[in-house]
């Protein structure tokens, strides 16, 4: 039962892994794609997705075109990157059992991580600066607590221990400009996979922002939203050009209370939430799948996959600067000054500004359907 | 079947079916109606074996919690709208409790004997975990229950008599949410561009069919799994909920007849399109099979789990449960014209 896997077949997982492919350099032109240069030295995007049935992770460049697909055992989230060394690792969507590191040119063979016996992924992770150190958030869930798992890149990304996250339920951790204080997302939702998907403490849940440091492990800070929102489940982060972090959260109160789902938080005050128009936060439906700033780390994306929009906002301010409609709209990503790349589960690659949608892959059925998360490389 | 399918053509179904105004009409209201019977009949019993304790009115007692217990299971499907505000859901039924709050509390409360928890008024301003069935439960049948019947526990006895009165009341309220002229009815019944918090007929549609699939997994998920455990050697069928009444079939199958009946009442085999009208009857098949699964267990909650036959017949209606659940969510959103999107499904 789905629920009850200890971990994956490691064979299993190692032959799926293994039948890692290259695309093919050769510029694609089947699904209409712009144009694809070859050699070209342009950002590369990494995504989860669903391709017939199947699951992988994909390495796309600007023009949506495919530049490594990796096959996966179960639904991928986000990923951990190694920028310098070229390298990312893939978590499995919670209650994750696997990930994998892989190569981003393709250049050696993946490696399968597991989580101990006792843990599972969120899904989401970071590389300290140097490439050493993969951070990456974890449920102890019999104890009921949440933990950032350290694993040594230079040694098979053995695991060799963890920090206490701080909070219930960490979901995205960011590392600030800083290179040694990691940024948690504790969501302070309990689960256990006992329960399934069940949400176990949604009566007590204490959401927050938590800031470690990596080198000694110290809770150095800690943000929490005013009692009156506890249901207000913080889950994922972007950095902006000044270092403040903002936030984006999926609310699990009375579904007709509309509090605002986009925040941010400067070190040493107290977190700002930012509700923007009436319309569009209804249209939200009280939920943020992801966050990303531009390339200018000027403007935040923020999307809602329940609303089908992507909404903007003015990182010096707040102030909502407009949103695009993206029918199952999830992923977001830097593209360039004021511009992310969007993606669907419909399959949609999209270049959006606050007043301009340009699909570079047009949503379409047969196409691959992106999960949740999209991240930049390069 | 050429005149269906100019009519699904002409006309996207979600914008024609009334499906709300039924739902309403011949679910909603009567099972919140039999909630608030049901509850009411409890809180007099209860009373009754207060006044005049007996083993014959404990028993009695006992009975019209073994009543209410399948209408809350049946009406506890509709968990968005009036069971959504106020926390009447959770108030009602606090579950999954993994940490045996529930149990803590009341246990302290019985202990204490907290007058204040004796009015079923105050009740509704505590915690939501001495407010329901799982703390009425533990009055009426955990340890010391039986000393009900000598009168040795008066306090227990008003304790368990606000409780009950306290899910009469909710279910008052209930009925109320859902009777004419709320904006929440209006909205669901006749949803248009002015109403909230439905705007149009595919929104109610949406939300009826997340309320079949929700209730289905929290069936699952919450109920039946943690008591399975992983395997027979860590089964724990006191995980399962009221496994003290013996009550966690008797719930879980009401809750699949809920789903039933709910989709029964939204009517969607009469207007989906002919080339999938197939899927709510296969649903409701396999709803039927997991409850005939569920009703061939014969051996009491606390002990099937980790029987090899009854945890056989568990595990088989979980993974039909999950397999209807699925449906749901992919066929019969797909056929009701619903695009349910892959993020916006399962979002985290």
């Amino acid at each position: 039962m789905a629920t009850h896997l200890a971990s994956i077949d490691r064979r299993t997982f190692l032959a799926l892994a293994a039948s890692a492919c290259v695309a093919p350099a050769a510029p694609s032109t089947s699904l209409g794609h712009p144009r694809s240069p070859t050699g070209d030295d342009g950002p590369l995007f990494l995504g989860a997705r669903l391709n017939h049935g199947g699951h992988e992770v994909a390495v796309i460049d600007e023009y949506g075109s495919d530049r490594l697909v990796l096959p996966v055992p179960a639904r991928g989230h986000s990923f951990a990157i190694d920028a310098v060394r070229r390298r990312a690792v893939a978590f499995g969507r919670a209650p994750g059992r696997f990930a994998v590191a892989f190569d981003i040119d393709g250049g050696s063979k993946p490696h399968a991580i597991a989580p101990p016996a006792d843990r599972h992924f969120f899904g989401h992770g970071a590389f300290t600066p140097d490439g050493r150190w993969l951070l990456a958030t974890e449920n102890d869930y019999e104890a009921g607590r949440g933990a950032v798992g350290i694993y040594d890149a230079g040694k098979g990304f053995a695991r060799i221990g963890e920090i206490a996250s701080g909070g219930i339920g960490p979901h995205e951790v960011v590392l600030l400009g800083d290179g040694r204080t990691l940024c948690v997302a504790n969501g302070g939702i309990q689960t256990h996979p006992d329960y399934g998907g069940q949400k176990l403490n949604l009566d007590t849940m204490q959401p927050g922002l938590a800031y470690i440091d990596c080198e000694t492990g110290d809770l150095t800070e800690q943000a929490f939203l005013a009692p009156a929102l506890n249901q207000l489940s913080i889950r994922h982060l972007a950095v902006d050009a000044q270092g403040t972090v903002w936030f984006g959260c999926q609310y699990q109160g009375e579904p007709a209370q509309r509090p605002p789902l986009i925040g941010r938080h400067r070190r040493g005050r107290e977190p700002e939430l930012f509700a923007g128009p009436g319309e569009t936060l209804k249209a939200m439906n009280n939920f943020v799948g992801s966050v990303a700033l531009d390339v200018s780390g000027e403007i935040v994306a923020t999307s809602s996959p329940l609303g089908g929009l992507i909404a903007f906002w003015d990182a010096a301010t707040g102030r909502h600067l407009g949103h695009r409609e993206l029918a199952d709209g999830c992923g977001v990503a830097p593209l360039e000054r004021h511009h992310v790349l969007a993606t669907s589960g419909r399959g949609a690659v999209t270049d959006l500004t606050p007043g301009s949608t340009a699909h570079i892959v047009e949503p379409a059925p047969d196409t691959p359907a992106w999960d949740n998360h999209l991240r930049r490389i390069g | 079947m050429r005149v269906a399918l100019i009519f699904s053509c002409a006309v996207p179904a979600a914008a024609q079916d009334g499906a709300g105004a039924r739902v309403a009409e011949t679910f909603a209201r009567p099972a919140f109606a039999e909630l608030q019977k049901t509850a009411a009949a409890a809180e007099l019993e209860i009373g009754a074996l207060c006044t005049m304790p007996s083993a014959e009115a404990l028993t009695k007692a006992r009975g019209a919690f073994a009543e209410l217990v399948p209408a809350w299971g049946k009406a506890s499907v509709l968990r968005f709208g009036p069971l959504a505000d106020e926390h009447r859901m959770e108030r009602i039924y606090f579950w999954p409790d993994p940490r045996g709050i529930a149990l803590r509390q009341v246990q302290a409360t019985i202990a204490g004997e907290d007058e204040s928890a004796t009015s079923s008024e105050n009740l509704a301003q505590k915690s939501a975990a001495l407010q329901g069935l799982p703390a009425l439960e533990f009055a009426l049948y955990g340890s010391g229950a039986d000393d009900l019947a000598g009168g040795a526990t008066a306090y227990r006895c008003r304790f368990a008599e606000a409780i009950a009165g306290n899910i009469a009341s909710i279910a008052d309220e209930l009925l109320a949410g859902w009777a004419d002229g709320t904006d929440f009815t209006g909205a669901f019944t006749a949803p248009a561009a002015d109403t909230e918090p439905y705007r149009s007929a595919g929104e109610v549609d949406s939300e009826i069919v997340r309320a079949l699939s929700t209730q289905l997994r929290f069936m699952h998920e919450a109920q039946l799994l943690p008591a399975l455990g992983a395997d027979i050697g860590k089964a724990r069928g006191k995980r399962a909920p009221l496994w003290r009444s013996e009550l966690t079939f008797a719930l879980v199958t009401a809750q699949l007849d809920g789903v039933r009946d709910l989709m029964n009442a939204a009517g969607y085999e009469s207007i989906i399109p002919e080339e999938t009208s197939w899927v709510p009857g296969a649903i409701l098949f396999e709803i039927g099979t997991a409850r005939a699964a569920l009703d061939g267990v014969e051996i009491t909650p606390a002990d099937a789990f980790a029987d090899e036959t009854a945890r056989d017949k568990i595990e088989f209606a979980g993974l039909t449960i999950e397999s209807a659940a699925a449906n749901i969510t992919e066929k019969l959103a797909a056929a009701l014209g619903l695009i349910v999107g892959f993020n916006a499904l399962d979002g985290d």
